[in-house]
């Protein structure tokens, strides 16, 4: 099993994982902008945000991808379907805890629910599963997420390294 | 402002206190109506855009309110702790005199309720009897909750949603059938106090009193340092540093959008079927709101709102919806509710069907948005400025067609003057953004063409030469629209243009009453009829000092501000036979014109 491969994977699959998210944006179904999102807590400049977002991501998509990898070897399969699954659970996570919990107690410029008169925050906060960005947003970002994992496991399984019996 | 009056509270006989005798209290999240007699009639919890827990303004029999008062008939006065949001109510009976303190509390740093209601009693003089009783009726009141005690505590339960009401030195709270109740005696000195802390989807945080009486005070010092920081000293100070608040209480913190109003269904008419879901952000209010919150020194909730704004459109750019949820959403199906109706005005709404309306002002308003935020030194970066520039192609695209107007007209669209105004302000502002380097510029050519089309289109077919005015709608030979005095705030005439000056004085011949201005002559696919706009009287002030007319214009202005309520509130309409409020309760659109029309006096003088 190749780590190597897996980052590879990690970083096809990120740029298809923003491509697939813009592209549904584009297309009016979502909102959703990953990029911006992270960028904003760095920067109010949207311009600037955008760069440093994009930065962002592809970093947390890379590790990812390792620790995609060590799932990997620890349960001693891969491949694209258990790397589309592994996405979706990784979808599933974003969606309510890191992007509805995690992010919007860390994002300076983000609104939480508890965010009263006294504060004046910039950015909306996603809701359950970014339902906030638009109704399509959960299934965009699962179909995305998947893709994201199946590609990882696509290219472990590639470059021909199994860990474990079979 | 007609400033604090002392006067016995009333209901009519299906128990609703009249809209004017409202004032709303708020923390960013939501906002609870509180009527002259001391009831809490109206709170959606945990936003202002969720279903009520309390909706006697709705249904008095069934919707649930918070009701405490002297047990004997009593007097009351009001006003809010200066500079805040935080109400006063002091009962006068016979036996004594009490202060009731009403705040929804801002949190602290601390683990603080999801939402609190804070309800100070202070004893001034004399032994009063006091009661009140807690009636939580969740969704709307369709559904009465589960009450129990926990931790000695009584709480209301309802699915995902619970309340829990806490008393200190205000009786011994009891689970009396649908409510929790509880009675005392306040003594000169004495103080009580009660507090309802709201949840949902969390368990219930209980709160100590310390803490509650430490986050009402704060409340105050925060809402006090808010005005403070505010910069208008023009005239009319009060009334404009009220709206100011007002209008503040209608900003939805988490997101940034800012609500038409945070009530629904109060009706248009008594009786009537005009009644309608203000609980949304409509783009329409968009421009009004960025020009006030920048003019008046509140930049953060401007960049906030113009954020908030360029987000919710992202997703059906480059159309935009009339309205959109607080949250950004792109829904609001319209349904209606087996409530009984404030005085029994059905149907009750909740959503608003004019979300899939064409109604193509609002892209006047969202270029005449950028605008502003650009004019006032903030930034619009390369992919907004392509998504405007997308707007003003689509303009091009659709100004001929027939929309339902400003006014969301339900009797089939027409080519409104109003509208044809209002792309006109789209494409002319995007030019001038174009000029500025914050739109592509290739296509001004295009847009150049076009706002010229559109001005002949205006003047060939929307002026009526024998009525002397534009008119409500092209081809229409007598009906006249208030929102034709936009012209004069939209700059679409020279100040000095006469066609201007008959069409202001045609729209207050002929919808004027009083110092009140009715929306339109004609019909709108309705029955019944509505009260006088207030909104559109404010419009006339500002037209008449906008077009070198000051004299007039302060003589209305002073009539309108005398309109307000006790607390300095208004609501969307009013009734020019009686003064009484109807319509949703306060609406920030005739808050904004307020301060439009007092910040209008503050520019030289066009004569």
């Amino acid at each position: 099993m190749s780590l190597a491969a897996a980052v590879a994977g990690g970083f096809i699959g990120t740029l298809v994982l923003t491509t697939t998210l813009r592209g549904a944006s584009e297309l009016g179904l979502t909102r959703m902008d990953i990029p911006f999102l992270l960028g904003t807590a760095f920067s109010a400049s949207r311009s600037r945000a955008k760069v440093i977002g994009y930065a962002l991501h592809f970093a947390v998509g890379l590790a990812f991808s390792v620790v995609y990898y060590w799932i990997f070897l620890a349960i001693g399969r891969d491949g694209w379907v258990v790397g589309g699954l592994l996405g979706a659970v990784h979808a599933l996570f974003a969606g309510t805890v890191l992007v509805n919990i995690l992010l919007p107690a860390m994002h300076p410029r983000m609104g939480t629910p508890f965010s009263a008169a006294d504060s004046a925050p910039l950015l909306e906060p996603p809701g359950f599963m970014l339902h906030n960005y638009g109704r399509a947003t959960p299934v965009v970002t699962l179909l995305a997420h998947v893709a994201y994992g199946a590609i990882i496991g696509g290219f472990v399984h590639l470059a021909g390294t199994r860990c474990g019996p079979r | 402002m007609t400033g604090p009056q002392r006067s016995t509270p009333r209901r009519c006989g299906a128990g609703y206190a009249p809209i004017r005798d409202y004032a709303a209290i708020g923390d960013g999240r939501t906002v609870a109506l509180v009527a002259r007699d001391g009831a809490i009639d109206w709170l959606c919890l945990p936003d202002m855009d969720s279903p009520s827990v309390f909706g006697a303004l709705l249904d008095a029999p069934h919707g649930g309110a918070f009701t405490l008062a002297p047990v004997d008939p009593s007097e009351t006065e009001r006003r809010y702790v200066p500079e805040t949001n935080v109400l006063e109510t002091t009962f006068f009976c016979g036996a004594g005199v009490v202060r009731v303190t009403d705040a929804l509390t801002i949190p602290d740093g601390g683990l603080t309720p999801c939402r609190e209601l804070a309800r100070r009693i202070e004893g001034l003089s004399g032994r009063v009897a006091m009661r009140w009783a807690v009636v939580p009726r969740f969704d709307y009141g369709q559904r009465g909750p589960r009450l129990a005690l926990r931790a000695g505590v009584p709480v209301a339960v309802d699915g995902r949603d619970a309340v829990a009401v806490c008393a200190w030195n205000a009786g011994t709270p009891r689970i009396d059938g649908p409510a929790i109740t509880g009675q005392f005696e306040t003594a000169q000195g004495s103080r009580g106090l009660l507090a309802l802390a709201g949840t949902h989807q969390e368990p219930l945080v209980l709160p100590p009193r310390e803490a509650v009486e430490h986050r009402l005070d704060a409340t105050i010092a925060f809402w006090r340092r808010w005005t403070a920081a505010g910069w208008y000293d023009g005239p009319w100070q009060p009334a404009v540093r009220r709206s100011e608040l007002a209008l503040k209480l209608l900003v939805h913190a988490p997101t940034g959008a800012v609500a038409a109003a945070p009530t629904t269904s109060l009706p248009e008419e008594l009786g009537g079927e005009r009644n309608w879901d203000y609980r949304y952000c409509w783009i329409r209010d968009s421009a009004f709101t960025l020009d006030a919150l920048l003019r008046l020194g509140r930049t953060e909730t401007a960049h906030a709102f113009f954020w908030w704004f360029m987000h919710a459109s992202n997703l059906t750019r480059p159309r935009l919806q009339v309205l959109y949820q607080l949250d950004g959403g792109r829904f609001a199906r319209e349904r209606q509710l087996p409530a009984d109706g404030y005085c029994r005005s059905r149907p009750v709404r909740i959503g608003n069907g004019a979300v899939d309306q064409l109604q193509l002002d609002i892209y006047g308003d969202l270029m005449e948005s950028a605008w502003r935020y650009h004019g006032a030194g903030h930034d619009i970066d390369r992919d907004t400025g392509r998504r405007l520039a997308e707007a003003a192609d689509l303009v091009c695209d659709i100004w001929r067609q027939p929309d339902s107007g400003i006014w969301e007209c339900r009797s089939g669209p027409q080519h409104y003057t109003h509208s044809k105004v209002m792309c006109w302000v789209a494409l002319d502002r995007a030019i001038r953004l174009a000029e500025a380097g914050v739109l592509p510029a290739r296509r001004v050519g295009r847009w150049r063409r076009q706002a010229l089309a559109i001005r002949e289109f205006i003047d060939r077919h929307c002026w009526e030469e024998a009525l002397g005015s534009y008119v409500r709608f092209a081809g229409s030979r007598d009906e006249v629209d208030a929102s034709l005095l936009l012209m004069a705030v939209m700059g679409y005439h020279d100040p000095r243009e006469p066609r201007l000056h008959r069409t202001i004085d045609a729209v207050r011949r002929l919808l004027g009453h009083g110092a009140f201005v009715r929306r339109y002559s004609g019909g709108d696919g309705l029955s019944g009829r509505e009260g006088a706009f207030i909104t559109c009287s404010f419009w006339l002030v500002e037209a008449l000092a906008r077009t070198g007319r000051r004299d007039e214009a302060a003589v209305l202005m002073e009539a309108l501000l005398a309109m307000a309520n006790d607390v300095g509130l208004y609501a969307e309409e009013i009734d020019p036979s009686n003064d009484a409020f109807l319509g949703n309760f306060p609406q920030g659109l005739v808050h904004l014109s307020l301060v439009g029309a007092a910040l209008a006096f503050a520019e030289p003088d066009a004569s």
